[in-house]
């Protein structure tokens, strides 16, 4: 679970200082964080804008169709 | 099916949130439909492709494209293909001097189903130069938002956006396209692959609506710079979210920092934009092979296979 420390931040944190980071990913990056992680981030922040990717069996209607 | 192109865990919880507000879209929908059969149907636009006419330039409402002053740099150009604007970058587009007046394939796109963009196009420039911009709306688009861009002159073009036509003929997709034909564009309407975000929408709309083989990204970040406050990155810049510590375990697989080697510099993501980011690659990396992206935003996280980065300037010397 997160801990919010918002008065923390407003005080001593106005930027991500360099240091704040060990793994600067350099190579091909895939995305470590869990879904309920992700959840957790999606509904704080209201999605606003946001929409879900449409998968299907049939790929290549996942470029669309031109008549549907 | 490819590995790619799987369901991954961040998109199954990002559709388990999203159907949350699916009444909503029926609504919508519902409240669209004697303005989807009386209206035209976005294919339609693909008659203003020609020759003169293959390059589609998407803005998007990134950091950079202000940062860069890449609308009053568009504003000066000789370009003479599509405008192919984000809801939210309209109003901002205008005020740029990136007009319909003076780029005539001008369009606007909103996927959105909820009411807080209907503001996007209430505006005295939206009013003025409204009925020479082409709307481009899901038909499950905010019904007040849809009325406020008529309202303001702008001509409506339908589309479906996908999301459950996988499902068959039970799916909501299957359903009100069927609605949709039982009166009018009886080929139905196309169906465009939003990739979760209206700029991702634009670059689809771009090539597969508007037919353009070209499309240059302008303001699409997808990432923040590195100099971006804590808390504008740890709340995706909406003031009422919570933020993040720097020193919790999660932060750095929340907010990892990338390399960006087509710009040589770093920028830090967040989850939305790590799902954002993912979607767009992919489908880049899947588009027809006639089909080139090139990334003029000048920032950001948007690099890899089929991505052609060059500075916003060099696109308008080498091909206008």
């Amino acid at each position: 679970m997160f801990v919010c420390i918002n008065i923390v931040l407003k005080t001593n944190f106005k930027k991500i200082k360099s240091d704040s980071y060990t793994d600067e990913v350099t190579k091909e990056f895939k995305p470590e964080l869990t879904p309920e992680e992700f959840e957790e981030y999606v509904v704080n922040s209201g999605a606003k804008g946001s929409f879900m990717i449409y998968r299907s069996k049939n790929k290549d209607e996942e470029l669309g169709l031109d008549e549907l | 099916m490819s590995e790619n192109s799987s369901i991954n865990p961040l998109e199954q919880s990002m559709k388990k949130i999203q159907y949350a507000d699916y009444d909503n879209w029926i609504t919508n929908f519902a409240l669209n439909l004697d303005d989807i059969w009386n209206e035209n149907s976005s294919k339609d636009l693909s008659q203003h492709h020609s020759n003169q006419n293959n390059i589609a330039i998407v803005i998007g409402k990134g950091p950079s494209i202000d940062e860069k002053n890449h609308l009053q740099i568009l504003a000066n150009s000789n370009f003479t293909g599509s405008i192919v604007c984000c809801d939210g970058k309209l109003i901002d587009t205008l005020k740029c001097g990136v007009t319909p007046d003076k780029f005539p394939n001008f369009y606007v796109v909103n996927i959105d189903p909820g009411s807080h963009t209907a503001k996007l196009f209430d505006h005295p420039l939206v009013s003025k130069f409204g009925s020479k911009i082409k709307g481009i709306f899901t038909t499950i688009s905010n019904n007040n938002t849809v009325k406020q861009a008529r309202q303001s002159g702008i001509q409506i073009h339908w589309m479906h956006s996908l999301f459950d036509y996988n499902d068959g003929k039970k799916s909501f997709n299957y359903i009100s396209s069927i609605i949709v034909r039982s009166k009018k564009h009886g080929n139905g309407l196309p169906a465009i692959q939003t990739g979760g975000n209206v700029g991702t929408s634009c670059w689809f709309v771009s090539w597969k609506i508007l037919k353009c083989t070209k499309v240059v990204l302008l303001g699409m970040n997808h990432g923040w710079n590195e100099d971006t406050p804590i808390e504008t990155i740890t709340k995706h810049g909406v003031d009422f979210a919570t933020s993040y510590g720097v020193d919790t375990p999660e932060f750095q697989r929340l907010f990892p920092k990338i390399y960006n080697p087509d710009l040589q510099k770093y920028c830090i993501l967040d989850p939305i934009f790590q799902y954002y980011r993912g979607a767009i690659l992919e489908f880049i990396l899947r588009s027809p092979l006639d089909i080139e992206t090139i990334n003029a935003t000048e920032g950001g996280s948007i690099f890899g296979k089929r991505v052609k980065s060059m500075p916003f300037e060099n696109f308008l010397q080498e091909y206008t």
